[in-house]
């Protein structure tokens, strides 16, 4: 039986689906037994989901900085970056 | 992206480019500091966003528009420290035991939860991450956290990189990857954690 600790341990692995067949029977086993553990890959799954929307969007200087810079090597032909 | 939205893109949709500025400039700021460092990483992205402007009309779709202006700002960065024949990407990669496993004193000696996970409130996976409140404590614990776990971090779950890629691209092996990404995630399961129980970093 695994502990909550080594589930907590193979929770990338489990949700990635990388465990080999054995060791996913023994995750699910003692997912079906405890709230904690369930509760635990549950939101660290909506985590890793929420991951790419960590950092905020780009102000206006920004992007307009950017764009110009875009622009003003667009209007000089063969230039590098 | 909508097909319609990346033909107009590939065609030089000069509104639509920006808008992909929008969303992804901080991302990829983000993706470059731990690789050259904060000093150099705004130039670095900058150069990468004058290349994906020549590079869109090639951009098949395949990929992520993410996973795509990522590997364009990687190469910027490597070509940068080559320039500065700086080999090593991170000062403090393999250092893995800065940080302990940060969950260890959730724990009992037996291996069960002595202090078990709060209950979220997620609406969306999305929003998750979002409060203005959360970002503040999250943007300290990236800079705080050592900069190969943040390198990790950002290249598999922000720019969802292949592991394969990363470790080639940082010379790690896929073991010692996969622990140091583990090691960054539960930090961030840590902070969220707290965050939802108590309203405060």
């Amino acid at each position: 039986m695994l502990s909550c600790r080594e589930v907590v341990d193979h929770a990338d692995a489990y949700l990635a689906g990388e465990l080999s067949r054995r060791q996913r029977f023994a995750a699910k086993l003692h997912l079906l037994m405890c709230r904690h553990c369930r509760r635990y890959v549950r939101q660290f799954n909506s985590l890793i989901k929420a991951t790419p929307f960590m950092h905020s969007k780009a102000s206006d200087e920004e992007v307009a900085k950017i764009m110009e810079r875009i622009d003003r090597r667009n209007s000089k032909p063969g230039s590098d970056v | 992206m909508h097909n319609n939205q990346l033909t107009l893109l590939k065609n030089g949709d000069q509104t639509l480019f920006a808008a992909l500025v929008r969303d992804h400039h901080r991302a990829l700021i983000a993706l470059a500091t731990p690789i050259v460092g904060v000093s150099e990483a705004e130039e670095v992205v900058q150069n990468a966003w004058v290349k994906a402007h020549r590079a869109i009309a090639g951009f098949e779709g395949k990929a992520r528009v993410r996973t795509w202006l990522s590997r364009i700002v990687i190469n910027e960065a490597k070509m940068q420290l080559r320039a500065r024949k700086k080999e090593v990407l991170f000062a403090d990669f393999g250092d893995e035991n800065l940080t302990e496993d940060a969950l260890a004193d959730r724990f009992n000696h037996s291996g069960g939860w002595q202090h078990p996970p709060a209950n979220w409130h997620v609406d969306s996976p999305d929003a998750l991450l979002m409060g203005s409140d959360l970002k503040d404590c999250l943007d300290r614990l990236l800079n705080k956290i050592p900069t190969n776990q943040r390198a990790i971090l950002e290249m598999r779950d922000t720019s969802e990189l292949p592991f394969e890629e990363i470790c080639n691209t940082l010379s790690v092996s896929a073991s010692n990857a996969r622990v140091v990404l583990h090691r960054a995630r539960t930090q961030l399961f840590k902070l969220v954690d707290h965050y939802q129980e108590t309203g405060e970093c």
